[in-house]
């Protein structure tokens, strides 16, 4: 199977503190290798006000993960983790590699287009020139 | 109009003695030359427009597509925000302005954006 990405959003409740964020961070990443995966991004966005209350709480601290994986048992592990864990809250993960292809895709095509359109421009200005042709 | 206009007055003269031509001759060298542009405004210019239409509706266009964006990012909540209602709701796209394509991605991005807290489901009382 070919291989997947994944993008991985955990909030841990605001109050937890810094050493145990990379904690989390770090086993996690342990967790992912075991499992053949791995984590190629760690972007820590810090203390965030939230859109709705969870667990009562108004503010939380976002991590943000890009991982990489062959299989599906890496994101069973790690989402089990993030349950289990006491400081996350909330966690999201969202498979991106399709999407990630499709806007590759449509770039190569808009830059193909672009490379093309030299010839565009001449197309309406023959045409401007018939209809001055066919009025007198 | 030229020729016409100064042909109307030559053959009404007689009619003039009658009493009942006078106006008549009247009536018509004032539509003869006043007339004509006056009805060329008027078939041209504002006012059946005016009387159909009270405003031209501006065209919107899709906002993505002016940016040329292959992809709307979920994580950018304050470029998805100007796309929810007061409340929360999605906007259709007949007020925004966004094009199908763009406004099934958008729709992907806020969902996906309200699952992670960055943007409301509904809006807090």
């Amino acid at each position: 199977m070919e291989e997947r990405q994944y993008d991985l959003i955990f909030i841990c409740r605001p109050d937890t503190p810094e050493p145990d964020i990379d904690k989390i961070i770090s086993t996690l990443g342990h967790a992912a290798a075991e499992k053949g995966g791995k984590i190629e991004k760690t972007e820590k966005w810090g203390r965030k006000r939230m859109a709705y209350r969870v667990q009562r709480l108004r503010e939380g601290y976002y991590v943000f993960m890009v991982m990489r994986s062959s299989h599906g048992e890496v994101v069973k592990e790690l989402e089990r983790r993030l349950k289990v864990s006491d400081a996350v809250i909330k966690y999201l993960t969202i498979r991106v590699d399709e999407e990630l292809k499709r806007q590759e895709k449509l770039k190569r095509h808009r830059e193909k287009r672009a490379a093309r359109r030299p010839r565009k421009p001449a197309a309406p200005a023959a045409g401007g020139s018939e209809h001055a042709a066919a009025q007198p | 109009m030229a020729d016409e206009t100064p042909q109307a007055p030559a053959p009404h003269p007689p009619p003039t003695a009658t009493g009942l031509g006078a106006p008549h001759a009247g009536a018509p060298q004032r539509s003869g030359p006043g007339g004509a542009p006056v009805q060329g405004g008027r078939s041209a210019g504002s006012p059946p427009r005016r009387g159909k239409r009270s405003f031209v509706r501006k065209k919107k266009v899709c906002r993505f597509c002016v940016e040329k964006s292959d992809y709307i990012d979920y994580k950018k909540a304050e470029i998805l925000a100007p796309f929810l209602q007061e409340r929360g709701k999605i906007l259709p796209r007949r007020m925004t302005g966004t094009c199908a394509r763009h406004q099934r991605w958008l729709t992907v991005a806020i969902k996906r954006a309200q699952n992670i807290a960055l943007l409301p489901f509904a809006a807090e009382l």
